[in-house]
Parts: structure tokens; sequence; C-alpha cells
């Protein structure tokens, strides 16, 4: 009789183990993570990375949630700044308990959010800042989604090279000197040894340069006519505006953050038609199918924030919910990182090629398409689709 | 309340305090700091380590402006040097924590003689803008010595162990930074007792009149750059071990600044002034959050749109009124508050 009543205790003790849910879920809710630019000279990002996951968490939810229960987003804001990452991250995991994560931010952000990542083995999807530095070394519970700026600016310059520059043209790089930088700085090296360019000129300024009239100076005295502009947001306007001072016939090829309407509005002011290499759709049909969709779901004053930032949150959001889905009821971090490690060809919807993280870096989305900006009717048009490089 | 302040013997003066209710208040609090992890979740202790960083950082800007009158905005460069000496010891060379956190307090001290001398002929905003300079140049100096920082890429700081303690989270990290914040605010109440400490203040009053009186500016003003730094650099040590990894992001300008608004805000010259001014600010964000919390209605569209940019604006709103109508800062706004009390009924 006690053998029997200390097996069955055992049993029970064992089952409550197995069936012992993760944080961050209850039977009518799974609450997930996101720490975000919201407050600063960056917020915009932010602004638009909250809209794809609250889309994609309504759509969700309108469609009956994971297995019957409903995602919550849980936003908090960082201002960029790493330490402050760490800190709301740290308050998403003992405070309000979150069962995965989303939302990034910037690459020294999530690297400082990465030992309580580790610690935690919490599923996050990284699609802000997908750069190498976060997936190399592989991380068990990481999966990241996005081509590196080495590639964008790769793909851009073959581009450049093979449809649009004279034989005589001469290519140089301006870039900031972090490791986003080096990035660009990598894919700008590998073209020039690929197609044997003529790139006299490298350049690096310190991050948060804002007047480029000495560099730019440089650029026209080496007689450049490509230019991989490895500047963000105010950085690559002001580098262009310059250039425009000096009636520069220019090509620029420039980092996607240039894809967002507001940075784009930035830089349309000197002429120049500039393109931009992206891992998620900047126009087309899927982009009109999503803003229909945002409609549903969004206050009309908050549809101006979508940009490419939405997409790749919308699509990690997704990708986070297919993984979900696929454990059934008995959901748990493990099983999360389980499914997401099987995830093979989910469809995007066209906002960009398909997502896939069996491999052994956890590392999907990095088809790149090259896009060009029409400096008078302010859009976008797609010069290839999603191709890898 | 105690009103008098009369010295009967020398003794008294240079004594932290010789008031038993003040000993008394001191003890509980001790005691209410030791039973704090017990009483508080692992988010609170975050946040905790982030006010003793933050006063660590405070008290000994406090000893270089407050009491030495020299104004730098180079605090987030001495706050990067304490930061990287102890993660590139700790985690490249594998040395023990006992070691690399004073030596990280050292090899700051020795790099603001670096700027400390060139500063011996400024002051005033001259000064401040030098400083600032400094923490221009040791940003490049991280992101350019590669082979020593890891430049852009940063550092993951690892490897703090004692008495097999990891010394990088909870409890342990916990009571390591209320050990270095004690040490730090008590070497700067002893500093202020001692003829360095009224060296310093002489030099603060009037510069001119204190070498008159056979103070050696040279010597002191570097002393004040020295000794500051050194606590500085244990605070860039600690907040190494709190977040495990550091790149020259982690130190914007705007910690410089806020470590100039937290001594200003808690009273300048005042060393219990600078740890409400930190305590404060670094705790202002995590009240505002409460604060709208309750008050606001979850439901409400404005409020979840702008929830952000509505308390970053608080958080402007309340450090303006506090410099508005308490000029004397948070240890003014205290002393009144004592006075009061002292006074009573008679206050006025």
């Amino acid at each position: 009789m006690k053998r029997a009543a200390f097996y069955a205790c055992l049993g029970l003790a064992l089952a409550s183990q197995v069936h012992a849910a993760d944080p961050g879920v209850s039977d009518t809710e799974i609450k997930i993570g996101d720490v975000s630019i919201m407050t600063g000279p960056a917020a915009f990002v932010g602004r638009g990375f909250a809209i794809g996951s609250k889309v994609a968490m309504e759509e969700i939810n309108a469609a009956g949630g994971i297995n019957g229960r409903k995602i919550v987003v849980v936003t908090e804001d960082d201002g960029y700044i790493p330490s402050r990452s760490f800190q709301a991250l740290t308050k998403l995991l003992e405070v309000d308990k979150i069962f995965a994560l989303n939302g990034t931010s910037g690459t020294a952000n999530v690297l400082a959010m990465m030992p309580l990542i580790t610690e935690h083995k919490l599923p996050t999807l990284v699609s802000q800042a997908p750069a190498p530095l976060v997936y190399q070394p592989v991380r068990p519970t990481v999966f990241t989604f996005g081509a590196t700026y080495d590639n964008a600016f790769y793909a851009q310059l073959k581009y450049i090279h093979e449809k649009v520059a004279k034989p005589d043209a001469v290519y140089g790089l301006i870039r900031q000197d972090d490791d986003f930088g080096k990035d660009v700085e990598l894919g700008f090296e590998r073209a020039v040894k690929a197609f044997k360019l003529n790139a006299p000129l490298r350049i690096r300024f310190k991050k948060g340069t804002s007047n480029f009239a000495a560099e730019v100076a440089q650029l026209r005295k080496a007689g450049v006519s490509v230019l991989a502009n490895g500047a963000i947001f105010a950085g690559a306007a002001n580098i262009l505006a310059e250039a425009r001072k000096l009636d520069m016939p220019l090509t620029a090829a420039q980092v996607w953050s240039e894809g967002i309407p507001a940075s784009a509005a930035l830089l349309a002011p000197a002429g120049y038609d500039f393109l931009v290499g992206d891992y998620v759709s900047l126009v087309g049909p899927a982009n009109d199918r999503f803003r229909e969709l945002a409609k549903r779901f969004v206050p009309e004053g908050e549809l101006k924030n979508i940009s490419r930032y939405t997409y790749v949150s919308y699509i990690g959001m997704k990708a986070l919910a297919h993984a979900m889905q696929q454990c059934g009821r008995e959901l748990t971090r493990a099983c999360t990182v389980e499914k997401l490690r099987q995830i093979k060809g989910l469809e995007t919807g066209g906002l960009s090629a398909p997502v896939d993280f069996g491999n052994e870096q956890q590392l999907s989305g990095t088809a790149v398409a090259v896009y060009q900006y029409d400096a008078k009717a302010a859009t976008f048009k797609a010069l290839t689709g999603f191709e890898q490089y | 309340m105690r009103t008098g302040h009369m010295k009967l013997s020398p003794g008294q003066l240079i004594a932290l305090s010789d008031s038993r209710v003040v000993w008394g208040w001191a003890l509980a609090g001790g005691v209410a700091l030791l039973l704090l992890p017990f009483a508080v979740s692992n988010y609170g202790l975050t946040l905790v380590v982030s006010a003793f960083v933050a006063v660590m950082g405070a008290v000994a800007l406090n000893m270089l402006t407050g009491q030495t009158g020299l104004i730098s905005l180079g605090q987030s460069g001495f706050l990067a040097v304490g930061a990287y000496a102890n993660a590139i010891l700790l985690s490249d060379y594998g040395l023990p924590v006992w070691l690399t956190l004073p030596a990280a307090g050292l090899a700051t001290a020795l790099v603001s003689l670096v700027v400390g001398v060139p500063s011996l002929r400024l002051k005033g905003l001259y000064l401040a803008i030098t400083t600032l300079a400094f923490s221009f140049i040791i940003n490049h100096a991280i992101l350019y010595a590669e082979p020593l920082t890891h430049g852009p890429n940063g550092i993951f700081v690892k490897g703090a162990t004692l008495f097999g303690l990891d010394l990088q989270r909870g409890m342990p990290l916990y009571y390591l930074a209320l050990g270095l914040t004690l040490v730090t605010i008590l070497a700067a109440l002893n500093m202020t007792r001692t003829r360095i400490g009224r060296a310093w203040i002489a030099i603060r009053d009037h510069d001119i009149a204190a070498r008159a009186m056979g103070i050696d500016l040279v010597r002191f003003k570097l002393l004040a750059f020295a000794v500051s730094s050194f606590f500085v650099g244990l605070a860039g040590a600690l907040l190494s071990l709190q977040l495990r990894f550091i790149n020259v992001d982690v130190f914007g300008l705007i910690l410089s600044i806020e470590a100039l608004a937290m001594i200003i805000l808690g009273g300048l010259g005042s060393i219990a002034g600078a740890v409400l001014g930190a305590v404060f600010l670094s705790l202002l964000p995590e009240a505002l959050r409460l604060f709208f919390g309750l008050v606001s209605d979850p439901n409400s569209t404005f409020y979840t749109n702008y929830v952000f940019e509505i308390r970053g604006i608080a958080y402007g709103v309340v450090i303006v009124a506090f410099l508005r109508f308490k000029p004397d800062g948070l240890i003014g706004m205290w002393r009144d508050i004592r006075k009061y009390w002292s006074n009573w009924p008679l206050a006025y």
C-alpha cells in the first residue's frame, strides 16, 4: 500500500514537472518580449518595429491564437543604449515573465542582452540587427533573420558594376568606425576583388559625425563616381547633400535603413536616385497587402510609421508563432527552440525570401534584393528579386 | 532631534559623526541594505546595483567637481577605462577578480593623470571641454586598439568568481556592489576630513589664496583627479561585471552629463547630496514607470502609443522642477525638513 502511494506521488511529481509551463505561458496567453528603440533620435526604428509585432499579434489572435492562447507583446524601451537593453530585458524576464523575445534593438544592444538570453534559454528572434557577431558563435536559443551589411553592399555594387556604371568608374567607400562599418567595408572589398574595381579611396569616420565636407572633398578629388555610403540616417543625407553642393555625378549604394520613408525623405533633397540593398521587400504587392492588413489593427495615424522594420518584426513574430504552434498545448521554451530549428521554407507572403532556420548558424533571410529610390516621385522600385550573394 | 553643533574637542571635529542618533540610523540603514536581497526580486536587485554604480560615480565626481571645483565631462571616459581594464584582465588574461578590481581603479587613476597634467592651467568651461575631449580620445583609442580592446566588437566579461561565488549575478554581485559603494563613500567622507580634503576645498573656493597659504596646486589637483578617477574606474569595473558585455556604445557622453546632473541635483559639494542625487536619478525612470502604470488607462490609444515619450518628458520635467524650486538640491531639501522638525512648533 505504502509502495503504491509512493509511486503514485512520484508519478504525480514527474507529471507535474512534465506539464510545468515555462515562464510567460498561462492557460490563456503567451507573453512575448520586445526591447526596442522607442525614444531618442532613432525612435522611428522602434515605432516601425512595434507596428509589425502588433499586426502579427492581432492577426494571430484574431485567428484563434496559438493553440487557444492569445499572444501578448510587452515592449520595453532601451533608447539604443546597451546598458538599458540589459535592464529592459531583466525587467521583461523578472517582472513580466516573458516566454520569448522578438525585438532586440541594435547589435551592441543584443550582445548586452546575450548573457541573459543564454542563461534563461530564451527563444530569441533577432531580425533588427542581423550582424555576424550575433550568430557567430552560435547561441542555441538565438535565431537570426536577415542578411549582413556585407551582402547588402556587395549586391548593390554588383548591380551597379553590371548595369549602371561606366567601365572607367571610380569606386569609393565611406563608413563608420564600428562593427557595422567593418561589415560594410567587407562587402565593398569583396566587390572590389570580385569585379576588379578601381577603388582608390576608403574613408572611416567617427559615429555621430555630422559634417562631411572634408570627406566628400576627398571623394571628389579621387574622382569617385560610385559611392558605397556607409553612413546612416542624417549622416547619409549630409554626405549626399555635400556631394550635390560639389555637383558630383554619383551613383550611391546605401544602407537599408535609408529604405525607411523618413530617412529616404532626408536623402531626397540631394536629388540622387540612390540604391538600397535589403532582405525585406520595400515595394510591391506584398507590401500593399501588408498595409491593408495593418489598417485593420493599427490606428490611421500610426500607419505612417510602417517601414522595413515593421516587416522584419512581423516576420520574426510569425516565425516564433509558427514554432510555438507546432508545440501544441505543452508549450515550452525547449520545444519552441527545437521547432524554430525545424522551420523550413516558411512563406512570408512575399515580404522576404522564405524563412529557413535549418542550418548550423540558425540564420535565415540572407537573400538580398536591390531597390532604387526615385527622388522626384519619392518611391522605390525593385531592381532585382531576392538573391543569395 | 539635535540642533546644536558645538564641538568641544579636536576629535569631535574629525569624527564622521559625534551623534549617537546618526550612528543609530546608519546602523539601521546598513542592516536594511544587508537584508534587502531577501526582500526584493532579481529585477529590484539589478536596479539597486545600477544605483550603486551611479552612487560610486557621483561621489567620485563630487570629489573632483564638488570639492575641488574642477568641472569634468570626462566621467564616461574614465568609466570606460575602468570597465575595459577589468574586462581585459579578467576575460583575456584570466586574472582573479580580487586583483582586477583594484587594478581597474589604478589603471584609471594613471590615465587620469594624463588628463590632469594639461588641465592644471585650465579652469571652468575650458577644463570641462578638455575632459570632454579626453572621453572622445578614449573612445577612439578603444575602437582602434583592436588587439587589446577587441575594437568595436566589445568584450564578454566572464570569470569573476570568488570563493566559488559568481560575482556577476544575484546576491554576490549585490554584496560586492554594496561593499564597494560603502568603501567609496567612507573614503570620500574621510578624505574631506584630512588635510587633503581641506586643501581641495580651499582650491575650489579660491585657488590663488590657497596657493598663498602654501597649498601645492599641482599636487593637490592631480591628486583630486587620481583619487576621483580611481573610484570611477572601480565603478566602471563593477558596471562591466553587472552587464557582462561592454563596448564603446555603453559609455556614451550622456553618462558624463548624467553624473554631473546627479551631483547638482543632490547638492553640489555634499557627499550625502551626491548619494541622494545618484539614487534619485537612477530610480526615477522606474518610479515613473510604476506611477504611469497606476494612473494611466491601459486601453488608451494615446497612452499606449506615446508611453515612452511621456515618460521621457516627465523625467526631464522632474529634473527642471527640482532645479527651479530646490536649487540647493535634495540635500538642501533634507536640511529644510530637519530644520522644520527641530524648530517645530516654532518653525516658519
